[in-house]
């Protein structure tokens, strides 16, 4: 049979005691760095009504988005490129997407031309708030066939 | 009277005079400003052509850096809101503000030039190998922190520069594998860049980073020691020239005696000969001063004449056009955006390839360099010794493809991030959009 002295016992314990207190101390320490409230803005939001954009592509720079619009349909792409983060822009002539920062270009669809971008820009889903503003929702990502057509206005 | 004047500060000061050359030593060693000194230091180690004193030149520009950094700590307001005025005020309107800010901005420019160019001398004079090899080491901490340093250093001015850094540097994170988006979730402390993001940044600029430097540098001064002194000396003590002298009892001057193994005042004075060094004070005290004060007055007289850029302040809606890194940062924005691969139906992104992997591998190459190399004795300490050719070449290539990438960057790309040769203009862009 093994024995194992009290004292040794009651030093293991002791010295494992004080060791998990400061291991305690350190995770509490380094969990404070993951937020728990995040004071982002929300992600899903307002763009303005459908009559505030006319055809074609329009920036919203709030957003860091573009409405894309044709007659009764419209559709959000995001201005983000995919490659590490810069805001792309809209040349009309082109016409194509264009980003600053390492040379991505975009067909207006979102997928690649050229340059290091490894994805096609992002499209996001589109609703109408019950007080007649473009509601787009960045948590759900649509296919950039996607297209949302707003009811035709009711009398007031 | 000045023999008098000099009495008087003596009596005032020290109680009492070294009567000895080993007194002397015993004397810088139990002073306590000069004791990390040793008390005699080789004729070899105060060569302007061997070290170039880049290491030196280093050290005094990161206490450039603390002193005028502490000082900016009284106007800079790490908020979202309040940064970019604060910069301003210092620029504009707080007295001096400006040579302060613009001291601060080009002693950390100089110094990622020289630490980069001291890691080439070591290279160059093969004073990496053996024992040395963990101090090489330490030295690659050093430049990566003084990156670090550099990097999270440009981001707090909040302006347009500071904010699409922060924004590619973090997306560089983000595409690590599988620990990416955790880590790009802690750089930020959410989401999407903000608050969080720019006090993080600060506290790693002004308190965790340069407080890692100070003791990685302590270690590596202490190193320099235990290793016996600068690699030129090896060869010198190895060197037939030098007679042999009597055994003297290996006695260190050390605080208590206590520490083990060589050090350089032992090594130094017992082997290379009492006629080939001199005391560390006042020779190596009086040349620490002047490269002091060259370096002092060289960043001042560029903060006198040239101005620390500051861009827009940060609009998260408008990259500008052409967005550039920081030189010593180009080569690596040129490299993602040049590296991105597509294999059949995967793609693999720049930023993984050109922003992680890329530069981890050269680290990581650098780091195991001393243990690949198999140069001979012979070559510790000399500067690019015939048998190294190769390995020099080798250093060398990579150096120079780093600094043509850091030229195309700078000089090359406009617009979009197209090439455009020197005579040829960039086209005039609509602003905004
Ligand atoms: C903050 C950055 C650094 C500081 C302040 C610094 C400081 C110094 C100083 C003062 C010396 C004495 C010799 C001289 O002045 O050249 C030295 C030597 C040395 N440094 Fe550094 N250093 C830094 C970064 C590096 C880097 C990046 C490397 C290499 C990767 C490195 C590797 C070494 C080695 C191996 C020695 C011994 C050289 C010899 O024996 O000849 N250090 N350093
Ligand atoms: S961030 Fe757009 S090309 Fe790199």
């Amino acid at each position: 049979m093994v024995t194992i002295a009290r004292r040794t016992v009651l030093k293991v314990i002791g010295q494992l005691s004080v060791f998990g207190a400061f291991l305690i101390q350190i995770g509490g320490a380094v969990r404070a760095f993951i937020p728990n409230v995040l004071y982002e803005p929300p992600k899903k939001f307002k763009v303005g009504k459908p009559e505030d954009y006319p055809e074609g592509v329009n920036f919203v720079p709030e957003h860091r988005l573009f409405t894309v619009r044709s007659a009764n349909e419209f559709g959000i792409i995001s201005a983000v490129c995919t490659h590490l983060g810069c805001t792309v822009r809209w040349e009309s002539k082109v016409p194509e997407f264009e980003c600053p920062c390492h040379g991505s270009h975009f067909r207006p669809d979102g997928t690649v031309i050229s340059g290091p971008a490894p994805r096609p820009l992002a499209w996001f889903a589109l609703s109408l708030s019950p007080d007649g503003y473009l509601v787009v929702d960045r948590s759900e990502q649509v296919a950039s066939t996607y297209r949302f057509s707003p009811p035709a206005k009711e009398k007031a | 009277m000045k023999t008098r004047l000099l009495s008087l500060w003596r009596t005032l000061t020290w109680s009492w005079t070294p009567i000895s050359e080993r007194e002397a030593g015993e004397a810088v060693v139990r002073n306590f400003w000069i004791h990390w000194f040793p008390a005699k230091v080789a004729d070899q180690s105060f060569s302007w052509s061997y070290s170039l004193w880049l290491g030196t030149i280093s050290l005094v520009l990161f206490f450039i850096l603390t002193v005028t950094g502490f000082l900016l700590m009284f106007f800079y307001v790490p908020s979202v809101e309040r940064a970019y005025w604060s910069i301003k005020d210092l620029d504009f309107s707080v007295s001096f503000g400006w040579l302060l800010r613009n001291q601060h901005r080009w002693a950390a420019h100089l110094m990622v030039a020289t630490v980069f160019l001291h890691m080439a001398r070591v290279f160059f004079t093969c004073a990496y190998r053996g024992r040395r090899a963990l101090n090489w080491q330490v030295g690659i901490t050093l430049l990566l922190s003084t990156l670090l340093l550099s990097f999270t250093g440009y981001l707090l001015p909040w302006d347009q520069l500071a904010l699409w850094a922060i924004t590619v540097g973090t997306n560089i994170a983000k595409e690590a594998p599988l620990v990416g988006d955790w880590i790009y979730f802690l750089l930020l402390g959410g989401n999407v860049i903000g608050q969080e993001t720019l006090i993080r940044f600060y506290v790693f600029h002004v308190f965790i980073i340069p407080g890692f430097v100070l003791l990685a540098v302590a270690y590596h001064m202490w190193r320099i020691r235990k290793d016996g002194g600068l690699a030129a000396l090896d060869r010198l003590e190895s060197s037939a020239e030098i007679k042999e002298k009597a055994p003297v009892p290996t006695k260190t001057y050390s605080l208590f005696g206590l520490a083990k193994g060589t050090s350089v005042q032992v090594k130094g004075v017992d082997k290379i000969g009492e006629e080939n060094s001199l005391f560390a004070t006042p020779h190596l005290l009086r040349r620490i001063m002047l490269v002091f004060l060259v370096t002092f007055t060289a960043t001042l007289l560029l903060a006198i004449f040239f101005n620390a850029p500051l861009e827009e302040a940060a609009n998260p809606s408008v990259t500008p056009n052409p967005a550039k890194a920081p030189w010593y940062f180009l080569w690596l924005q040129e490299l993602v955006a040049d590296t991105t691969l597509h294999l059949g139906k995967y793609t693999i992104s720049g930023g993984l390839i050109g922003g992680i992997l890329i530069p981890g591998l050269l680290l990581l190459l650098a780091a195991l360099w001393p243990f690949l190399d198999r140069s001979s004795p012979q070559s510790l300490g000399v500067w690019f010794p015939p048998e190294r050719r190769t390995q020099n070449w080798i250093f060398a290539v990579i150096v120079i493809a780093i600094i043509l990438l850091m030229y195309i960057g700078v000089a090359m790309r406009g617009p979009n991030w197209k090439i455009y040769w020197p005579w040829q203009n960039w086209p005039q862009l609509p602003t905004l959009l």
